[in-house]
C-alpha cells in the first residue's frame, strides 16, 4: 500500500509502534497483527511498475537476490523518473559490466538496516531538533529533514529526494518510493 | 572508560610511527562464556532484559547457543597451495578502504606519569569516536572534541591501520600476494590475544575448531588442533563490494558465513557462500565467479561501542516491536540480524538481546 506520508499520520502511528512504557508485553510472542502487516512477498517479488529500472540495476547487480532474502532492509526506491533525471546515458554507462561496481555502490546507497517507517522518521526528526541520520550500505549516511508534510533526504553531496510513497510493507523489509536518486555516500 | 580522554590528549604528540603491535598474552582471554544469543526457535524468550544478553568486553568465546552449521567446506578450492594472487585484486584494481576508510594514528601520552604510546582509531560511522588500542589490544572508547580529523589531523594518521600507498590494496596493509603467505602459517603471536573489532564479535566466536584473532585488517581463523591459519577475512567495506562475475580471491576462499546467517546459506554443490567486505555472496563453484549479492551486512553496532551517528531512527523489525521499543530507560535498534540494546543517555550499546535471523 502506498499512502502519501503526513506528518499526522506519521505520529499516529508512532503513538503505537516505536514507543511507550515498559510493560509486560516485553513477554508477549510476536504479534500477529505485525507479522500479518507484512506482505507476503518479498521486496524484489513486489518488482514491477514504476521501480523497473531501480529493478532492473539490482538484477544487473546481483543485489536482486539480497532483496528476496531474510532480510530485514528498508530499501528506498527511486522511481523511473527519478532515474530519467540523470545525466543524459548516465544510467546507460552504469548498466554496463564493467561499471557493476559502482552501481552497485549506487543501489547500496539506497539500502538500509533493518526496517524504517516514515513515521520512524519523523520521529527521529523530531528528537533530532529538526534532522536524523540514516546509515546505508552504500558506507554513507542520509540526512532527513521535513518540507511540510514531506520527508526530504539528503545524500553526502546535497544531493536531495522526497520520499514520495512510504510504508509498503513486505515479508523481508520495507520500502519508500523517492522522486531523486541519491548519490553514495 | 574515558578516565584518559581528551586531557591527555590534548598534550599528546602525534607520531608517524608504524602501526602499534599487539603483544601475545595481554591478559585478554577470550572465554567470555556470556555470550549467549537466543535464536528464533527460542521464541518468546521475554522481554529484553530478561533475555541472555552479551555484555561488553565478553571476548570471543564459547558459551553461545547460536545455531553453527558445520560447514567449514571449501567448495571449490580443493588445494592449498600452489596459492595464486587475490585475483579480484589483480581483475580490478578499484581502491577498497578509500574515501570513507577509518582513519588510525598512533598516540603517545602520559598517564600517571608515564608516557605510552597507544593506537587511535576512526570507528566506521562516527565522527567522535575512537577506538583506543593499547599494547595488549582495544583498551576502551573515547571521544574527540572536535572530531577524529581535527583532533589528530586528516592526513597524518594511517588509514584502515595501513600506510596510505598501501590502504589502496584490497588486501590489507599487505602488498599484493603477501595475504597467501599468512595462510598456512602460525598465527602472528602479536595478534594471539587481539580480540575481534566490537561489531564482528558476534558474527565469529571460538567454537571446539576454530579460534578467531584480528589484526592488519584481518579476522584470522585459527585451528585450535595446530595454531595455524586457516583462513582469512579481511576487514573492509564502506560500500565497495564484488561485483557479479568477478573472480573470488583465493585467499578469502573458506566457509566463513557470520554464525547469525549460516542457517540461511549452507555451501551447496553448486554454490559457495562466503563472506567479505560488507556482504555475503553467492559463488558459482564451478567457474569461481561472483553469482549474486544475497545479504548485505553493515558491520557498525558492537556491544561496547557508541551508536553510530546514522542510528538515529528506530529500525526494529516489525514482528519484534511489541517487544522491543524505544523507552527513556533503553533504546533498541536493529543490525545484521541482531537486535541490540543503547542506552539513551550515553548511546553505548550495551547488549546484544536477540537474533533474529
Amino acid at each position: 500500500m502506498r499512502i502519501a506520508l503526513t506528518l499526522l499520520a506519521a505520529a499516529s502511528t508512532l503513538a503505537v509502534t516505536a514507543c511507550g512504557p515498559a510493560t509486560d508485553k516485553a513477554s508477549a510472542p510476536k504479534s500477529e497483527a505485525a507479522r500479518d502487516a507484512a506482505g507476503d512477498k518479498t521486496i524484489a517479488g513486489s518488482f514491477g511498475g514504476d521501480d523497473s529500472k531501480f529493478a532492473d540495476a539490482a538484477k544487473a547487480t546481483g543485489l536482486d537476490a539480497t532483496l528476496a532474502g531474510p532480510g530485514p532492509y528498508t530499501v528506498l526506491i527511486p522511481s523511473n523518473a527519478a532515474f530519467d533525471k540523470l545525466p543524459a546515458g548516465e544510467l546507460d554507462t552504469l548498466m554496463k559490466p564493467d561499471s557493476r561496481a559502482k552501481l552497485t555502490k549506487l543501489l547500496t546507497a539506497h539500502i538500509l538496516p533493518g526496517e524504517i517507517l516514515a513515521a520512524d522518521i519523523a520521529k527521529a526528526i523530531d528528537n533530532g531538533k529538526g534532522k536524523a541520520r540514516l546509515a546505508t550500505f552504500g558506507g554513507g549516511t542520509l540526512t532527513a529533514t521535513r518540507d511540510g508534510d514531506h520527508i526530504i533526504l539528503t545524500d553526502a553531496a546535497g544531493g536531495k529526494a522526497v520520499i514520495t510513497s512510504s510504508d509498503q510493507k513486505m515479508s523481508n523489509g520495507v520500502v519508500h518510493h523517492l522522486d531523486g536518486v541519491l548519490a553514495p555516500g | 572508560m574515558r578516565k584518559h580522554l581528551l586531557a591527555a590528549s590534548a598534550a599528546a604528540l602525534i607520531l608517524g610511527a608504524p602501526a602499534l603491535a599487539d603483544k601475545g598474552g595481554g591478559g585478554h582471554g577470550n572465554g567470555g562464556g556470556q555470550a549467549a544469543h537466543a535464536d528464533r526457535s527460542n521464541g518468546g524468550n521475554g522481554g529484553g532484559q530478561a533475555m541472555r544478553a552479551e555484555r561488553g568486553g565478553g571476548g570471543n568465546g564459547g558459551g553461545h547457543q547460536m545455531r553453527q552449521a558445520d560447514n567449514a567446506g571449501r567448495a571449490f578450492r580443493t588445494e592449498r597451495q600452489p596459492r595464486g594472487r587475490p585475483t579480484f585484486a589483480a581483475a580490478t584494481g578499484h581502491d577498497r578502504g578509500q574515501g570513507h576508510a577509518n582513519r588510525e594514528v598512533i598516540h603517545a601520552e602520559r598517564v600517571q606519569g608515564r608516557e605510552r604510546q597507544v593506537a587511535l582509531r576512526e570507528l566506521r560511522g562516527h565522527s567522535r569516536a575512537i577506538e583506543v588500542r593499547d599494547a595488549n589490544g582495544i583498551e576502551s572508547l573515547r571521544v574527540a572534541s572536535r572530531g577524529f580529523a581535527n583532533d589528530f589531523g586528516r592526513g597524518r594518521g594511517l588509514i584502515d591501520g595501513c600506510p596510505p600507498g598501501l590502504a589502496k590494496k584490497d588486501n590489507g596493509c599487505l602488498p599484493p600476494g603477501q595475504a597467501n603467505k599468512l595462510l598456512g602459517a602460525r598465527l602472528q603471536q602479536s595478534f594471539a590475544s587481539s580480540l575481534l573489532p566490537y561489531q564482528y564479535r558476534s558474527w565469529y566466536r571460538d567454537d571446539p575448531n576454530y579460534l578467531y584473532r584480528s589484526g592488519d585488517g584481518y579476522i584470522y581463523q585459527v585451528s585450535r588442533s595446530t595454531g595455524i591459519v586457516d583462513g582469512l577475512i579481511p576487514l573492509f567495506g564502506n560500500g565497495d563490494y564484488y561485483s557479479v562475475g568477478q573472480a573470488w580471491p583465493d585467499p578469502y576462499n573458506f566457509y566463513n558465513v557470520p554464525y547469525q546467517y549460516r542457517s540461511y546459506y549452507p555451501d551447496t554443490s553448486d554454490y559457495a557462500y562466503r563472506y567479505g567486505d560488507g556482504a555475503i555472496y553467492r559463488v558459482n563453484s564451478g567457474t569461481g565467479l561472483v553469482d549474486s549479492i544475497v545479504a548485505l551486512l553493515a558491520g557498525d553496532l558492537g556491544v561496547g561501542s557508541p551508536l553510530p551517528v546514522g542510528y538515529d531512527v528506530y529500525n526494529v523489525p516489525f514482528s519484534y516491536r511489541d517487544r522491543y521499543y524505544d523507552t527513556a530507560d533503553n533504546w533498541y535498534r536493529y543490525n545484521d540480524g541482531y537486535i541490540y540494546q543503547v542506552n539513551p543517555q550515553t548511546r553505548l550499546i550495551t547488549a546484544v538481546i536477540n537474533a533474529i535471523v
